[in-house]
C-alpha cells in the first residue's frame, strides 16, 4: 500500500474503483494523477473524489439574487397605501440590493416598471418620494441583521427623521378626522 | 449567462486540424511550452490526454495543473474549451 509506483497498471485501477474515483485507462500519461489521487484519498481514509474548484460560483449566485426578484417586480406596490405589503418584498430586496449592488448595475434587466430598481444610484428620480418613502421603512427593520455597510447615499439617520416625520404626519391625518366611533376604537 | 473568450470561440468553432496546443483556451505562451516540453506540442495531443481521462473536466483540470503549472482559471477554461468541441465534433 505504501509505494503505488510499484503497483501494476490493474492494482492502480482496482484501488481507483475501490475509492469510488472515475477513472480512464492506467497509462503512461495518467499514472501519476491516478498516483497523486489515490494518496489524497487514501489519506481522507474515505471513499469519494475531493471536491473540486468551483469557479463558476460566484455568477451563479449573483444569477440566483437575480432572478429572484422577479416576482417581486410583478406587484404593483409603489403607493403608500400598500406599502405595508411591499415593505417585506423592499427589505429583502434591498437586502439583496445592498450584497450583489455591482452585479445588478451590470446585469442591466428589462424592469422598466420600476425605476428605482434600474437606478439603484440615485435616489432623486421621479420616484423620489416612493423610493425614499419605502427605502426609509424596510431600513429600520434592515438594521438589526445587517452590519451597518456605510455605502449609502442617504444617511441612515435621515432615512429615519424622514420616517418619523411621515408617521407623525400621517398620525396627525388620522387624529384630526372626525368620524362616528372613537378614533382609539374602544367600545 | 456565459462569458467565453474569443479565443474559445475560435477553438470550438471548427476541427482542431494540426492547431498548436497555444490555440487552446486557456493555455498561452508558458503554458504551451511547458506542455511542449512534455510532448503534447499539438491540441490534438492534449485532447488525447482528455480523452483517456474520459472527458472528465474536473480530472483533466487536476491533470493540466500538475503538468503545465496552471492555475485553476485557466484548467478549467482549457477543460470546458475541450469539452465543447468535443461535444461539438467528436
Amino acid at each position: 500500500m505504501s509505494s503505488l509506483r510499484s503497483k501494476s497498471a490493474q492494482d492502480i485501477s482496482d484501488l481507483l474503483d475501490e475509492y469510488g474515483i472515475k477513472h480512464g485507462p492506467v497509462v503512461d500519461s495518467t499514472r501519476s494523477l491516478y498516483e497523486k489521487k489515490l494518496k489524497e484519498a487514501m489519506a481522507k481514509g474515505k471513499k469519494g473524489k475531493p471536491s473540486p474548484d468551483k469557479t463558476y460560483y460566484r455568477e451563479e449566485e449573483e444569477e440566483v439574487t437575480y432572478e429572484y426578484r422577479t416576482p417581486v417586480r410583478s406587484d404593483g406596490a409603489g403607493d403608500s397605501g400598500s406599502y405595508m405589503r411591499s415593505r417585506p418584498e423592499w427589505s429583502e430586496r434591498e437586502f439583496e440590493h445592498k450584497t450583489s449592488y455591482s452585479s445588478y448595475l451590470r446585469s442591466k434587466p428589462e424592469y422598466r416598471g420600476k425605476d428605482f430598481v434600474d437606478e439603484p444610484a440615485m435616489y432623486d428620480t421621479p420616484y423620489a418620494y416612493r423610493n425614499s418613502y419605502l427605502n426609509s421603512t424596510p431600513m429600520k427593520s434592515q438594521d438589526a441583521p445587517k452590519a451597518p455597510k456605510s455605502s449609502r447615499l442617504i444617511p441612515l439617520w435621515v432615512q429615519f427623521a424622514f420616517f418619523l416625520a411621515v408617521a407623525v404626519f400621517l398620525y396627525l391625518v388620522f387624529s384630526s378626522m372626525e368620524t362616528n366611533e372613537s378614533l382609539k376604537g374602544i367600545e | 449567462m456565459s462569458t467565453t473568450s474569443q479565443k474559445h470561440r475560435d477553438f470550438v468553432g471548427e476541427p482542431m486540424g494540426d492547431k498548436a496546443v497555444t490555440a487552446l483556451s486557456g493555455i498561452g505562451e508558458i503554458l504551451g511550452k511547458k506542455l511542449e516540453q512534455q510532448g503534447f506540442d499539438k491540441a490534438y495531443v492534449v485532447l488525447g490526454q482528455f480523452l483517456l481521462l474520459k472527458k472528465d473536466t474536473e480530472m483533466f483540470t487536476d491533470w493540466l495543473k500538475d503538468a503545465s503549472g496552471a492555475n485553476s482559471r485557466q484548467a478549467g477554461t482549457c477543460a470546458q474549451c475541450l469539452k465543447e468541441w468535443c461535444d461539438a465534433f467528436l
